[in-house]
């Protein structure tokens, strides 16, 4: 349906048993243990320096439409420098809407892995379940969301490249995204 | 709620309910009162350049189609068939030059003209028992464009927009006439937040005040070299007609050393003095205050912020950006907040990426600024809602003496509209919540009733007022 997305046909599917499938796998859950633990400048070791880590807006569009998602409007469109300011900010004593912290569950499934025209770099995709609990009179918040990875092998360990988070709702419903996905 | 006078005397002197945050009857009050009548914000005509390009948007539970229709005209139509009341349109963008409900199959035009209605003949008698001439989905009653801000009104007999601006115009231009060109918009970003829609319109109209505390860590971290305490209070806040803003004061210099300051190039300051009143840039050059946060009563806020956006960059070297935003209220505690990212049509591409990508790191959902303003209006909304809120004003007198005068005298010498004072001060939400109580306590008028596109006047479906 949506053309802004990387498309996996064509591309050589692992099976789950191949041991660049579980190594992207394990990547993902490592990665989840970070994002949950709020560990961002763990997390941003994970990352390439030419990291695009983007978030289109979801948008309600007809069947026949060509896409799915706003034009030139994203949540994030981040590179390294802004996704370090983001890390760094969380770090302040001063970052009230995470201060006391979010208790956040990332759950991944649905993994996939296909081989790509470059053997340094597979591509994965996977599914993300946010779970997102404040204070103690809030209502906890999810966040369901497909994501579309690149993971590139740099000195022989796998980081992350690119990430395209394509969001299942076109309203957010959290009081804002100081989460990554 | 508690008694309604005592409550709109209160608001007036500075004093607010904590309940009128959280309170169904008050929401009540507001829906009729204030959204079945004021100009609300839908859209932007560079969502819609094309023909047949639409959008669909809501005034609380109103839903219109805002569609540019074949001859490039502007029409915003409720989102209602009229047969068996179905959504026409279920998207929320695209292209069509027709809408076909999806229940019996009755199409429009996108100008909002029947035009198909199945079995005519054999299920109405053909013009006979349902003419179909002439009927078309219900226009919004009041629609209005400013710099190519598409405004509705649900009263039929609103005070014209232009009217209602105001000299508020003024400041409007700053953000939404860069160039002759006007501007084009991104988004919106749509996220729900707990939180009751006016404290959003209040903090953009007038609170400086929050900045050096609430946005510490943006400081912190090097994103933003202005918002610190002495350099916010040296801002002017302006209250013009319906609505009302900060500005920083600048360092000295002309009108285009302090553009330039703020990281516009020579070409796009070129635009700007050749779009702009030699008033509007004397607010600049001769008066130093640069535009930051606004709004416009009731929902519609618009906020201008020169972040860092490069990595490379040296410590002075910022980009602009704007951004617009209708603080569309869901329930009393809950409101969908729209945001989008604005940028003069004739600007480089280079600079509206840049622009842009200062617009995400600052504002909108993940915005590292709004970020922790919605944290502090959340909790602001959940408290209001218990038993103790009804007992407890909240001092929004900043500024003014036990006497009601201000602190400091107003402005003498600003070349913009309105009243304005420098230094922190509650003017801008005391005069936004002072127009809320005024639109509270205007009784309401007949409402009138539109039968399949003919008009009825209905003598006392709302009682005729109080």
């Amino acid at each position: 349906m949506a053309t802004s997305r990387m498309d996996a046909a064509g591309m050589k599917p692992l099976s789950f048993g191949d041991p660049r499938h579980l190594e992207a796998h394990q990547f993902l859950v490592d990665e989840s243990y970070l994002l949950d633990a709020q560990l961002y400048d763990d997390w941003l070791e994970k990352l390439t320096e030419d990291i695009h880590y983007l978030v289109p807006v979801r948008v309600t569009t007809a069947r026949s439409s060509e896409f799915d998602t706003s034009p030139g409007m994203a949540h994030f469109d981040d590179d390294m420098y802004s996704l370090k300011l983001r890390a760094a900010r969380f770090a302040t004593e001063h970052a009230w809407t995470e201060d006391p912290p979010s208790r956040l569950r990332h759950y991944i499934t649905n993994v996939r892995s296909f081989e790509t025209e470059t053997s340094a770099e597979l591509f994965v995709q996977s599914a993300v379940l946010l779970f997102r609990s404040r204070g103690d009179n809030r209502e906890p918040n999810f966040l369901s969301a497909t994501r579309e990875d690149i993971l590139r092998r740099e000195a022989g360990m796998l980081k992350l490249a690119k990430r395209l988070v394509i969001m299942d709702e076109s309203v957010v419903r959290m009081q804002n995204l100081a989460i990554f996905l | 709620m508690n008694d309604l006078s005592l409550m709109l005397a209160d608001v007036r002197r500075g004093m607010i309910p904590a309940y009128v945050y959280n309170d169904e009857e008050v929401f009540k009050l507001e829906k009729e009162h204030i959204f079945e009548r004021s100009w609300i914000f839908l859209a932007h005509e560079s969502e819609i350049p094309a023909p047949g390009d639409y959008v669909v948007r809501r005034i609380l539970e109103d839903n219109f189609i805002v569609a540019r229709d074949e001859a490039g005209e502007v029409r915003v139509m409720f989102n209602m068939c009229l047969h068996r009341g179905m959504q026409i349109c279920r998207a929320e963008l695209g292209n069509a030059s027709h809408f076909r409900c999806s229940y019996h199959g009755w199409s429009y035009r996108n100008d909002g003209k029947l035009v198909g209605l199945p079995f005519h003949n054999e299920a109405y008698g053909g013009e006979d028992g349902f003419t179909k001439i002439g009927q078309s989905l219900l226009p919004a009653p009041s629609v209005a464009t400013f710099n190519g801000l598409i405004f509705v009104n649900l009263d039929p007999n609103a005070q014209p927009f232009l009217e209602f601006l105001g000299d508020f115009a003024f400041y409007l231009d700053f953000y939404t006439k860069q160039s002759g060109d006007g501007v084009e918009v991104r988004g919106p970003q749509r996220w729900r937040v707990k939180s009751n829609w006016k404290i959003g319109a209040e903090n953009a109209a007038g609170d400086s005040y929050h900045t050096p505390q609430t946005h510490r860590s943006v400081v912190e971290i090097g994103l933003f070299r202005e918002p610190t305490g002495a350099k916010r209070k040296e801002g002017a806040l302006y209250w013009c007609d319906k609505g009302g803003g900060t500005t920083y004061k600048l360092p000295p210099g002309t009108f285009r050393e302090r553009l330039r300051y703020v990281g516009y190039s020579d070409e796009m300051i070129d635009r700007m003095e050749s779009s702009w009143s030699l008033e509007q840039q004397r607010l600049i050059g001769d008066d130093g205050f640069m535009i930051s946060a606004a709004t416009l009563f009731p929902t519609f806020s618009l906020v201008h912020n020169w972040p860092k956006v490069d990595a490379n960059a040296d410590d002075d070297e910022v980009v602009p950006f704007i951004t617009m935003r209708v603080w569309q209220p869901i329930s009393a505690t809950e409101t969908e907040i729209l945001s989008w990212f604005i940028v003069d049509k004739n600007a480089t591409e280079e600079f509206k990426e840049a622009s842009y990508k200062g617009y995400l790191m600052c504002f909108g959902s993940t915005g590292m600024f709004e970020q922790d303003d919605v944290e502090n209006w959340v909790s602001i909304t959940s408290l209001a809602g218990g038993s103790m809120a009804r007992r407890l004003l909240l001092n929004s007198r900043m500024g003014l003496t036990s006497t009601d005068k201000p602190l400091n005298k107003p402005l003498a010498d600003f070349h913009g509209p309105g009243l304005a004072y420098v230094g922190y001060g509650e003017f801008n939400q005391r005069a936004l919540l002072k127009e809320w109580a005024d639109c509270i306590e205007k009784p309401l008028d007949e409402t009138v009733q539109l039968v399949m596109g003919e008009k009825v006047v209905a003598s006392d479906s709302k009682g005729g007022g109080k």
